[in-house]
């Protein structure tokens, strides 16, 4: 029993530290720049989707986990170039344009990929004791490798010039122009940065959930839920929420059968939408 | 918003020429054509009550496969678990979402914005793990099947079994459901879902109870949802959990944009040229979401008023230059 | 009820509060029936906040608020409407997407009890003679199809006034009607508010220091969310706080 409870919060842990990743992409772009993607999801899975592609080339998982987030990026780019900026500040457009390119973009990774989903080899395979079962290490490799990617983010945000100039657009964009700062090209970097973090987030889970072509579309609600609740612009709030939602998830399911534990978790969301919705940690 | 009297007579004429047309197709297609033709209907009845809460009232809700579902399940399972009769189940397909909607609505209401698309979002994900997961009830993800008695109403009687039958059925009940919606967008009430869609702030000053109105187009489109919905089981005689998705709610959306919401004749026109244009197109690719996606993205992009805003701005430029 | 010249609106020791800033401070403020009370004082000072908390768009911190008798304090805006405040904003809050006739339409509407859904609208003949009146009012008549984002921006000023005044209001709520407008605008606009207006009791934030001597019966003075003086506009001319406050500049 305790090796059950400890593996689901040891799971719950990982996959939280993955759902961060892809939820501090959106809220840098939605919570900051107040862009609803809805794609947001289908980045992620393109993000995993490169990666299995560089993997079969290349056979090295530590390519793919630098090449796919850039390609990912990329794309990013060409959306924000070519779509966003002609419909920001319209919420109800962007959102169902990016829906749009969400159906698109899911259909043409089923046209190309196709509809099975493949597996990805695990970068180790060595599992090491807990309690009475046994724990893949690529699962703490991969926790290790979200930790180091956020503190890099963090790092990136509070000590460059970058991460100033996006703090100072979001506080008071028209105060950031007056103050020189290039402020489109503040746009499109988050929005850059926002995807990459979704295509890790892809990276990183493919071992563990399997790559096909319609992984994006639960986790993205999920990403949203996590930013809502953990406050839109927070970028602390989404990391910690993304793990609490994960654990509540992993260790209901212990209790009470998985369905039932993520309607727990959905229901805890929607009663922190009425009741906070500025989230939990927001202010 | 307001129509003059010569206006109406122009939609009374076109809507009757329509129905005629619709009533003596059957006589010139086969039955695969007619079951197709059927099922158009049935989304035109989806596209058009999301129309009311979204092109209307301006609440943008993803969330609406709940209701649909609901429908398509309340019929499904009267049938067959319990041998009720057609008429009595078609009836509860509408009440019972009714009651959903009226739960789910009170709380989404009370969010707006992106919130209020999530909220609902999160209803709809809900019920579709319900759907999936209590198969004893539901059948999960391969559904149930079942097989209606024929509908009766005082002598009237149609067998919903016989493909043309049933297509005569659905058409009557989405005609009729068609001009309920468009009386209703057009009377006072209509009024207010427009003035809340316009500017939530301002109606709110003035003294409309925002919230009641937003809850009680909400409950009304959820009813016609729920009635699209049974009337897709009654026509493929099944039920499946997948029709709860959100993403289906996505379809109503669709159709609504690109053929123009808030009018109503749009995402019937809507409906009908993305299904048709999937249905041509899955014959040569197995694309139609792509299609669809770039399709939507485009209108959205360059004609944010849909077919419907492209046809009106013609026929303005011709009155100016007259 | 308020005899005639009795006081319409009272507020007694309004507070209000965001996290540790006080917008509004204790304020206590008397308007009579037929009144036009200006409300003035530096940016910040708290009169959009005050006219909220009147309106119900937000709620108090402390204190009470008492319209025709009866306590309105936090009562939800659309009731406060129908209890008979309408306001307009210091942006201009119309039905943008709409036209002319369609705005006043709704506003007038709005006074029915039941919204029936199986009826044509315009078949409300009183709904559509009193619209009629208002566009009349207004001047709008013979704009009265014209979307109304297509309207001058001090067209819009009237309309939105023509908007409150189409709920049959007790007390008129205007929030820098002369916002955004040059000296040209602002004449029209004061113009329009006399014929408009006559005879309803209105509390009007202002800037604009022109109009407010022009039509103010009284002025209430706001700095720092607490009314620091209150007069009429002779005195309120003379006092030497007010001044001190404005800095000497008298805004055109």
């Amino acid at each position: 029993m305790i090796s059950n409870l400890a593996v689901a919060i040891l799971n719950g842990v990982v996959w939280g530290l993955i759902m961060a990743l892809i939820a501090l992409g959106l809220n840098m772009i939605f919570g900051l720049l107040h862009i609803i993607n809805m794609a947001h999801g289908a980045l992620y899975m393109l993000g995993a989707v490169v990666a299995w592609y560089l993997i079969e080339l290349t056979g090295s998982f530590w390519i793919a986990l630098i090449i796919a987030p850039l390609c990912v990026g990329l794309i990013g780019l060409i959306i924000e170039r070519g779509l966003i900026r002609t419909i920001e500040d319209k919420p109800i457009i962007t959102i169902i344009c990016t829906f749009g390119l969400m159906l698109a973009v899911q259909q043409l990774v089923l046209m190309t990929f196709g509809g099975s989903p493949r597996r990805i080899a695990p970068p180790v395979a060595y599992r090491f004791p807990i309690f009475e079962l046994q724990y893949p290490l690529m699962r703490i490799m991969i926790a290790l490798i979200s930790i180091g990617l956020m503190s890099g983010l963090w790092i990136f945000l509070r000590k460059t010039k970058y991460g100033l100039w996006m703090r100072a657009v979001v506080q008071d964009r028209e105060m950031a122009v007056g103050l020189g700062i290039p402020v489109n090209k503040v746009y499109m970097w988050t929005f850059i940065l926002g995807s990459a973090l979704a295509a890790f987030s892809g990276v990183l889970a493919a071992p563990i959930v399997s790559v096909e072509f319609m992984m994006g579309r639960e986790v993205l609600i999920m990403a949203f839920i996590i930013v809502i609740v953990g406050g839109m612009g927070n970028l602390e709030g989404s990391v910690l929420a993304a793990i609490m939602i994960s654990l509540i998830q992993g260790v209901g399911a212990l209790f009470v059968p998985p369905s039932v534990a993520t309607i727990f978790a959905l229901a805890f969301m929607i009663i922190v939408l009425l009741f906070r919705p500025q989230g939990l940690f927001g202010e | 918003m307001f129509l003059q009297k010569g206006k109406s007579f122009g939609f009374i004429l076109i809507f009757v020429l329509i129905l005629l047309a619709l009533i003596a197709l059957p006589f010139f297609v086969d039955l695969f054509y007619q079951t197709f033709l059927t099922e158009l209907f049935v989304w035109i009845l989806f596209a058009i009550s999301f129309d009311l809460i979204f092109g209307y009232t301006g609440l943008l809700s993803f969330g609406q496969a709940l209701f649909f579902g609901l429908g398509s399940y309340t019929v499904t399972i009267l049938i067959r678990k319990f041998g009720l009769n057609t008429e009595l189940s078609l009836f509860l397909s509408i009440v019972i979402p009714i009651l959903f909607a009226w739960f789910v609505g009170y709380f989404s209401v009370k969010l707006t914005g992106i919130h209020f698309v999530i909220i609902t979002i999160i209803f709809a994900i809900i019920g579709n793990i319900i759907g999936d997961t209590w198969t004893s009830l539901t059948g999960g993800t391969d559904g149930l099947t079942f097989s209606p008695r024929p509908f009766r109403l005082g002598f009237f009687q149609i067998n919903l079994m016989d493909i043309k039958g049933n297509y005569y059925f659905v058409l009557a009940i989405v005609a009729i459901s068609y001009l309920f919606l468009r009386r209703m967008v057009q009377s006072p009430l209509g009024k207010v879902f427009i003035s809340i869609r316009e500017n939530e702030e301002r109606a709110r000053l003035i003294g409309y109870n925002v919230q009641r109105y937003k809850l009680i187009a909400f409950i009304i489109a959820g009813g016609l949802s729920g009635l699209a919905g049974g009337l897709y089981s009654l026509t493929l005689k099944y039920a499946a959990a997948s029709y709860l998705h959100w993403s289906v709610s996505g379809h109503a959306v669709v159709y609504t944009i690109v053929g123009g919401m808030g009018t109503l004749i749009g995402p019937a026109l809507g409906t009908g040229i993305i299904m048709s244009l999937e249905h041509y197109l899955i014959n040569f690719l197995q694309a139609t979401d792509l299609v669809v996606g770039i399709v939507l993205v485009v209108m959205v992009l360059m004609a944010p008023k849909g077919l419907v805003g492209l046809i009106q701005s013609r026929f303005k430029k011709g009155e100016t230059s007259a | 009820m308020p005899e005639k010249n009795g006081i319409i609106l009272d507020l007694k020791e309004v507070n209000k509060s965001f996290g540790g800033l006080l917008a509004v401070n204790k304020v206590n403020l008397s308007v009579s029936q037929g009144e036009l009370r200006a409300l003035i004082g530096p940016n910040g000072a708290g009169k959009t906040t005050l006219l909220n908390l009147v309106n119900g768009t937000l709620p108090v911190s402390g204190g009470h608020i008492f319209f025709k008798g009866k306590e309105i304090t936090n009562l939800s805006p659309h009731r406060i409407s129908h209890i008979g405040i309408a306001r307009t904003l210091q942006i201009t809050s119309l039905f943008s997407g709409l036209t002319v006739f369609e705005n006043i339409w709704t506003a007038v509407q709005s006074r029915k009890k039941f919204f029936n859904p199986f009826i044509r609208a315009l078949k409300w003949q009183d709904v559509k003679e009193k619209t009629e009146s208002m566009l009349e009012l207004t001047g709008f008549k013979d704009k009265a199809h014209l979307i109304c984002s297509e309207l001058s921006y001090g067209d819009q000023r009237i309309l939105e006034m023509g908007v409150a005044l189409s709920t049959e209001p007790d007390l008129l709520l205007l929030d820098e009607p002369t916002a955004g407008l040059n000296s040209q605008e602002s004449m029209a606009l004061v113009k329009k508010m006399r014929s408009m207006l006559s005879g309803q009791t209105i509390i009007l934030v202002e800037h604009d220091m022109g109009v407010v001597m022009e039509l103010a019966d009284n002025i209430s003075v706001l700095h720092y969310g607490a009314i620091i003086a209150e007069g009429t506009p002779d005195v309120i001319k003379e006092n030497e706080e007010v001044k001190k406050v404005y800095l000497g500049s008298e805004h055109a």
